[in-house]
């Protein structure tokens, strides 16, 4: 009998809880409290992320978000800045002496990005993984990957492109140089695809969802059960999003 | 841009440099009349390991002399003595994006 991991479906939030519940089931399980978790979810409002190591008002107009309704919080992972709109965005969680979790980081975000393109086959959709962290179809980004190990446990989340606005995410985001923005622009559009590009219709949430859940199972071989945060998941949830992402002193570090 | 601190010219400028093969690499400096680091700042969208390393290193490389083969022996130690895990960046880049702030 396959090992069972728990599935977590937690629909929209905002961006800094979005981060806070990942944190919170990074600490559970850390301490034994959660079994592995695959969770799925969504922003709302539209957020933009950025990565640990960047600087917030280097990368994010920050009138453009206001003025947008577009949020921004700064994630714990590294990476690029991320415009979170039409997507499904998955983590997982997992110790890191976990047997199906590469003790190598390169190669574990490979497993895991290859847990994604199983779920995009499920949808017809056929992808090829470019290291470190994307997902590519005909060439084109439909999936973008960050992982950490703090607590020895592995928190890798992604994104899975449903539809894109690239006039409206860069909009949003700061260029090195305006004058060739026009050119950024074109060239992104060429670069990027998505789940409604690639199948010519808009696919539901849930129906992304459940090709992404089998993904996960038959790559793992795990059963996912679906289940809830746990009340320790939500205290620590509040914890985090009141000390870390809900603040400003988080967000705008690296100044 | 310049300062005039005491003796010193204080210097401060940065770098942006996309690493061949890698992630953009942005580094913030100040310097004493480009002879040694006073101040830094590693930015970009690479990932390291532990996430931590990255202000341990700036601390490292804070009073260093603003020499090439110099900083590149700094990093690489540190990297090596911290078991740190850099992706998308690395010694070597790291070394250039900090030469490239004394072009300016």
């Amino acid at each position: 009998m396959s090992e069972e991991w728990r599935l977590l479906l937690t629909g929209q939030h905002n961006a800094a809880e979005n981060m806070a519940i990942d944190r919170a089931i990074l600490t559970a399980h850390s301490r034994g409290l959660v079994p592995p978790t695959v969770r799925f979810y969504s922003w709302s409002p539209p957020a933009i992320s950025i990565g640990y190591f960047q600087r917030l008002y280097e990368e994010i107009d920050i009138e453009a978000c206001k003025k947008h309704g577009v949020e921004y919080v700064r994630r714990i992972t590294g990476g690029g800045a991320v415009f979170h709109e039409h997507e499904l965005t998955y983590s997982l969680v997992i110790s890191e002496k976990h047997p199906k979790i590469d003790t190598n980081i390169l190669e574990s975000y490979g497993s895991i990005c290859g847990a994604v393109m199983k779920g995009l086959s499920y949808l017809d959709i056929v992808s090829t993984y470019a290291p470190i962290n994307d997902i590519l179809v005909n060439g084109k980004k439909i999936s973008g990957n960050a992982q950490t190990r703090k607590q020895k446990t592995v928190l890798q989340h992604g994104t899975i492109i449903m539809d894109v606005d690239v006039e409206k995410m860069f909009s949003l985001l700061k260029v090195p140089n305006e004058k060739i923005k026009d050119k950024l622009i074109s060239d992104v559009k060429q670069r990027v695809t998505s789940v409604k590009s690639q199948m010519d219709v808009m696919i539901p949430f849930d129906t992304v969802a459940e090709a992404m859940k089998k993904g996960f199972e038959d790559t793992f071989d795990v059963k996912l059960q679906l289940g809830q945060l746990t009340s320790d998941e939500h205290e620590l949830t509040e914890e985090y999003f009141d000390t870390c992402f809900g603040t400003k002193e988080w967000n705008d570090q690296r100044l | 841009m310049f300062f005039i601190c005491g003796h010193l010219f204080i210097m401060k400028s940065q770098s942006i440099y996309k690493v061949p093969q890698g992630k953009l690499l942005k580094i913030s400096l100040e310097s004493d009349n480009k002879q040694h680091i006073k101040d830094i700042s590693i930015s970009g969208d690479f990932f390291a390991y532990p996430e931590e390393s990255i202000q341990k290193l700036e601390e490292v490389l804070k009073k260093s002399l603003l020499e090439k083969n110099q900083l590149f022996t700094i990093i690489s130690h540190f990297i090596s003595s911290n078991e740190v895990q850099f992706i998308g960046i690395d010694a070597e880049s790291l070394t250039e994006g900090i030469m490239r702030c004394l072009d300016e």
